[in-house]
């Protein structure tokens, strides 16, 4: 009998990733693919490679998207539910450890915290503007020391003496690092440092005042760094839990709020099959004149068929006929 | 003669008592346009660059007035109760905007102090001089001004929604569309619903905010923290989202001292900035909305 999948796709700043989750909630396949700034082509480039893999020989019967560029990938896809990172990465999460109470999640852009009880998410928080802690630091830090981001964290571990770096900022932590290098402290030393002012910052950033409790994951791309994992061990003194699929949990929260968005509406999927992705997709940023807002409105449009718009604030563009509703 | 007034900070609170005035005094009002993507820029280019994003749009305001009035109404406002002040980047507005744009009209820039009668007649006699010399006219303006601002009515109060929440934080900053983004369209979209501090009794945020172990200075400040706890411990909402624009000062003692009294109350700080790409901001709210509903046992199981 053919079986049923589930198709989870998370559109981050700096990475999109793909999951195929069967009917038992089981990872099938991972993609974790750099955006590199082009989430169309990365997005089309990830699901060809899953065409390419499984083509079509699997039924898909939901898709969900999530991350920053949710809108974007679930036009793309049609997908049958679109949510937020932080409701993606909670199911995820308490899919693999119903017990779960806080979840850390350091992504390219954004650092988040989640507390749940029961199941449920009761508290979150994520950070301001500021992207400092977050992975594209880290990868700057990494390219400018000269190491591969891969071998970062395992630098820290061999720390003799970690030294003081202020993680307040990414610029003054950047100058920081460059006064002490210029001083004489090792590379080793030195991104110790650094990995525990990035966690100082991030627990002070999201978790002043919180009680964070113990079973405790960690996830998102960050979770890889090793001395990352060591600082929020060694500060928190607690036990941080990375899950198997750590780098793609939201796309597989995804996947399984599209299972449950399925079920629970009883409709068939919007999914148009992998073959879809030929379609030559094409995205414009216009901004409208017809009033002082001045709007950069955003038209994607597939064979020349206009197929989406939004950016807009007065709703004009947005529900242009033929227009597929998207938000929520 | 063309009396502007720009829409920018305590417009959308005070301008039934100003535009009243003027208009019984006999002047033509101009009033800025509600905010735009022009109005905003023109406000980033004059403004001093760590002044708040509400002090920009006001110089984005008085910028688009500037050539379409003879004189701009910018009063500078120092208090509203007695021994109480407000947040001291009002006192120094007129300087800001005076020496930021260039050719200028006339300003009408009387100090404003409302904590007591006399102090507003004061300012009413100053103002009104610039077009008349009749006093019983600029009285009975003012006499009408303060009737129809006690009339006038601000705020929200949303019913017939799932969810409710309580939107606090500075007028400027919860009734500019376009600078929140149209905060209140986005969260009535997601079926909740919206009450603001001028619903929540007077007499009950004085309370509340009179427990603190130091009444703080600004008026605005005890009336956010008053509020915030009214409807924390009354429950009249499901959460709160403090709206707070970066780098304010009020709001980082104000946001500290109600999360003291939060527990396990659902609150959120959005932050606001020049920044007009709304994903980081739809997803802070959508994520509030889930958990909320989710809190409450609301919409399908999803975990």
């Amino acid at each position: 009998m053919e079986k049923n999948y589930y198709l989870g796709v998370d559109v981050g700043s700096v990475s999109t990733n793909l999951v195929l989750m069967d009917e038992d909630y089981m990872v099938c396949e991972k993609l974790y693919l750099k955006t590199s700034g082009h989430p169309v082509e990365t997005l089309k480039n990830g699901l060809m490679r899953m065409a390419g893999r499984f083509g079509s020989s699997v039924k898909i019967r939901a898709t969900g998207a999530t991350g920053s560029g949710r809108q974007l990938a679930g036009m793309l896809i049609d997908a049958d539910v679109i949510k937020n990172e932080i409701t993606a990465h909670a199911v995820a999460a308490s899919s693999i450890e119903p017990n779960v109470r806080t979840i850390i999640e350091i992504g390219g852009q954004d650092s988040k915290i989640i507390f749940l009880k029961e199941g449920i998410v009761y508290d979150f928080a994520m950070n301001t503007v500021c992207a400092a802690g977050t992975g594209s630091f880290l990868d700057r830090q990494a390219s400018r020391l000269d190491i591969p981001i891969e071998e970062f964290g395992r630098y820290a571990l061999k720390a003799q003496n970690p030294v003081r770096i202020a993680g307040r900022c990414a610029v003054f932590a950047e100058s920081d690092m460059i006064h002490k290098q210029q001083t004489g402290h090792c590379s080793e030393d030195i991104i110790a440092g650094l990995c525990e002012a990035l966690v100082r910052n991030y627990l002070n950033n999201l978790a002043k005042g919180k009680n964070i409790e113990e079973p405790i994951m960690f996830q998102g791309g960050v979770a890889a760094n090793v001395g990352i994992v060591a600082a929020f061990e060694k500060i928190l003194n607690k036990k941080i839990i990375i899950p198997r699929y750590y780098d793609v949990m939201g796309a597989y929260g995804a996947a399984i709020l599209a299972k449950e968005e399925i079920e629970r509406s009883g409709k068939e999927t919007c999914f148009f099959g992998f073959e879809s992705i030929n379609d030559n997709f094409d995205v414009k940023s216009i901004e409208c004149k017809d009033c002082s807002n001045m709007c950069e409105v955003i038209k994607i449009s597939s064979n020349g068929e206009l197929k989406a718009c939004w950016g807009d604030r007065c709703g004009k563009w947005g529900a242009l006929p033929g227009k597929v509703s998207i938000r929520n | 003669m063309n009396i502007g007034v720009p829409r920018g900070l305590l417009y959308s609170k005070y301008h039934v008592f100003a535009e009243t005035f003027l208009e019984e005094i006999g002047a033509k009002i101009v009033v800025s346009p509600a905010t735009n993507k022009l109005i905003l820029d023109e406000g980033v280019r004059y403004c001093v660059d760590d002044a708040c994003l509400p002090m920009k749009v006001f110089h984005g305001h008085v910028s688009w007035l500037k050539d379409r009035c003879d004189a701009m109404l910018v009063p500078r406002f120092i208090g509203i109760k007695e021994k109480e002040y407000i947040c001291p980047m009002f006192c120094g507005s007129i300087e800001m905007v005076s020496n930021n744009i260039p050719q200028l009209p006339c300003l009408i820039d009387t100090p404003i102090c409302s904590t007591q009668n006399y102090k507003l007649s004061q300012w009413a006699k100053k103002t009104g001089s610039v077009l008349t010399k009749d006093e019983n006219k600029i009285m009975a303006a003012l006499d009408k001004a303060l009737q129809r601002h006690g009339n006038s009515k601000t705020g929200f109060n949303d019913e017939g929604y799932p969810l409710k929440i309580g939107l606090i934080g500075h007028a400027y900053n919860i009734y500019d569309k376009f600078i929140n983004m149209d905060l209140k369209k986005k969260l009535n979209g997601l079926g909740i619903g919206i009450i603001t501090s001028e619903y929540i009794n007077g007499a009950d945020i004085a309370d509340e905010a009179g427990k603190l172990f130091k009444k703080p200075f600004w008026t605005f400040a005890q009336e956010y923290y008053g509020a915030a706890v009214c409807i924390i411990k009354t429950k009249k909402a499901d959460g709160i989202i403090y709206l707070s624009s970066f780098s304010c000062g009020i709001d980082s003692v104000v946001i500290e001292l109600i999360k003291s009294e939060t527990g396990d109350f659902p609150f959120m700080v959005l932050k606001l900035d020049e920044h007009t790409g709304e994903a980081g901001f739809d997803t802070r709210i959508e994520a509030f909305a889930d958990m909320l509903k989710r809190r409450c046992g609301i919409g399908h199981n999803l975990s």
